[in-house]
């Protein structure tokens, strides 16, 4: 049915194909067919931008997310093989000495905390559907395909860079640190360069 | 009272970890209220047909920072004890790249794969897998490639020392440039309404 | 896409004008707050110390302050009360909790000294890790001062143009030049052993990686 999309007949038959990719995969769990309309970005940024001033105020730190995937890699690599994680450097700064659950982790609590007040706000907002947001370009399949490497790259890239968009992006934009800055900068490069590979993927 | 309180011992360890949960249920719940868990609406950034993803970190961004400042000035928080990301310019440049491509690729960020996957979205699942396993690549690679993530290092360098300029410059500067991408944005995404194409438009 | 967010223009502007306001009043500021972190590489500081480039002596100083230095501040570390007694021509008084907070004159040269010399080490630590690049201390303290300018005792057999050259510096200050058989020894400021600068303040620095990044 993707195809049909992609063909020359017309961006026309490419709407109605879509809303048949559409239909035929999403399973709604909520009845409502109206979702409501998301926040203004400028607000729910504003949102933000307290919420990461509160973590200052209280903690002394920012947000972030890619460290809590550090953490449960190292446990999981831990619980699985603990004598090489003990040997390699980068999960043994995420497990000190198996004093304590490296999962017991700021980051980590924080990041389930992410997941409970993203489910609440969808929840309330009837945005809830057990479905793939993908273009009508591409398939399920291949849509699930890219995430995972978009994932991988992020991973890495995360990794090298000792954070990522909430980390660095927000934390570090905002105690004004050169490398974080440096680092939103790469990104937004990153994905420029990358995106007109994968417009069809969007469309 | 100075803050940051938990520096200055007002509250302990395992309080501070119910503070990562409630900073995050709030965090999540304004990124969903932004659509950053919607794949779709997020990629729309690189191609400019939905620049919401500017709106939001850079308004964050600006509401935090000028918080530090301002706290910071009256008084309230002592800045010296606020963590500051620190600089590694070449990793942070290269995984920048990186993660970047990844984020175009993926349509998604560490974050706010989180709320997708909250959500219902597989796609949020399926890039939480990938930077998994890409945390573990480069735990893996880590003994190779670790000299390279440690070079560079600056340490807590900011803007306002980078430039030799005094911290309440670069906040006023940082502010103007938001304030002028803002209105950058709001022209292109007026700009990619205008039915130059028949465009999707999906609700 | 982006007809799927509701907009608030109204509150949104609001927002825009203070963040405008937040911004304008923050460049008039300047600076939130005097900044109290400091950081070091130790690796070079160790090697600054081992080359001897951390100190001056009595003497070097001496010819500085006699020879006018430009923008040369000599700082004293002890109390008020002690400095009222002696100090050094051209030196200003400056307690410790003062050295981490001053303004600072990035093309002064500093010289701090103390009573044996022990608190102006900490004081060289403390401005190196703010930064400042130029700033000795003199080792042996008020005491090096006190044996090689003011009341030095020259050995005989000491050559004159020496003797005469240390003479005139002494006379300089209003000190007194003693010259002495060789057979009496004088312990001198420099031979005594003295701790190199203190560690305690790199534990500010730095600090107890808990957070990981981010």
């Amino acid at each position: 049915m993707s195809d049909v999309a992609t063909t020359a007949a017309g961006q026309a038959l490419g709407t109605a194909a879509s809303s048949r990719a559409d239909a035929a995969t999403t399973t709604r769990i909520r009845v409502r067919r109206e979702t409501a309309p998301y926040a203004s970005p400028y607000l729910a940024g504003v949102g933000i931008g307290v919420v990461l001033l509160l973590a200052f105020v209280l903690m002394g730190r920012g947000l972030g997310a890619s460290g809590a995937f550090s953490s449960v890699v190292a446990a999981a690599v831990n619980t699985a093989a603990p004598s090489h994680a003990a040997g390699n450097v980068f999960y043994t700064r995420y497990l000190s000495d198996g004093a304590a659950n490296p999962l017991r982790d700021w980051l980590v609590l924080e990041i389930i905390g992410v997941v409970i007040g993203g489910l609440a706000s969808a929840v309330l907002a009837g945005r809830m559907r057990w479905t793939t947001e993908r273009g009508a370009g591409i398939t399920d399949r291949r849509r699930l395909a890219n995430a995972f490497v978009g994932g991988t790259a992020m991973g890495v890239g995360a990794k090298l860079a000792r954070g990522c968009t909430s980390g660095l992006g927000l934390t570090g934009g905002a105690t004004l640190s050169v490398g974080s800055w440096l680092f939103v900068i790469a990104a937004f490069v990153g994905a420029y360069a990358a995106a007109p590979l994968l417009r069809r993927a969007w469309r | 009272m100075m803050a940051p309180l938990y520096e200055f011992g007002r509250f302990g360890d395992s309080a501070s970890l119910v503070v990562a949960v409630l900073l995050g249920i709030a965090f999540g719940w304004f990124l969903e209220q932004g659509g950053m868990g919607n794949a779709r609406k997020l990629s729309g950034q690189f191609y400019f047909t939905d620049l919401s993803v500017l709106k939001l970190m850079f308004s964050a961004i600006v509401t935090a920072m000028l918080g530090l400042f301002w706290l910071s000035w009256a008084g309230l928080l002592d800045l010296s004890r606020v963590y500051v990301p620190e600089t590694f310019i070449a990793p942070q440049i290269v995984g920048g790249l990186v993660f970047g491509a990844g984020f175009a690729t993926g349509g998604l960020c560490p974050g706010t794969s989180c709320v997708a996957a909250a959500t219902g979205r597989k796609d949020g699942l399926a890039l939480i897998v990938g930077m998994l396993a890409g945390v573990f690549v480069f735990g893996e690679a880590f003994p190779a490639i670790g000299h390279f993530a440690d070079s560079t290092a600056r340490g807590a360098w900011t803007l306002p020392q980078a430039f030799g300029l005094s911290y309440g410059t670069v906040v006023g500067g940082v502010v103007a440039v938001a304030l002028g991408a803002f209105a950058g944005a709001e022209w292109l995404e007026r700009r990619a309404e205008r039915p130059a194409r028949p465009m999707k438009v999906v609700a | 896409m982006t007809a799927d967010a509701r907009r608030r223009p109204g509150i949104e502007r609001a927002l825009a004008a203070v963040a405008v306001i937040g911004g304008v009043l923050a460049v008039v500021a300047g600076s939130p707050a005097r900044p109290t972190r400091g950081s070091v590489d130790v690796t070079e500081l160790a090697r600054i110390v081992e080359h001897e480039e951390d100190h001056v002596t009595a003497v070097e100083l001496a010819r500085w302050i006699r020879d006018d230095k430009p923008r040369l501040r000599v700082l004293d570390i002890r109390a008020d009360s002690e400095f009222a007694d002696f100090h050094i021509p051209g030196a200003t008084r400056v307690p410790l909790a003062e050295i981490a907070r001053m303004p600072l004159d990035s093309a002064a040269t500093y010289v701090l000294y103390s009573e044996g010399g022990t608190h102006a080490a900490q004081g060289w630590f403390l401005l190196r890790a703010r930064g400042v690049k130029n700033v000795f201390f003199l080792r042996g303290g008020l005491y090096e001062w006190l044996e090689q300018v003011m009341n030095p005792h020259v050995p005989s057999t000491t050559p004159q143009a020496q003797r005469d050259s240390i003479r005139a510096l002494t006379l300089w200050f209003g000190g007194k030049m003693t010259v002495v058989d060789s057979a009496s020894t004088v312990p001198s400021a420099p031979d005594r052993e003295l701790s190199a600068p203190h560690k305690s303040d790199a534990r500010e620095s730095i600090r107890k990686i808990r957070r990981r990044a981010c």
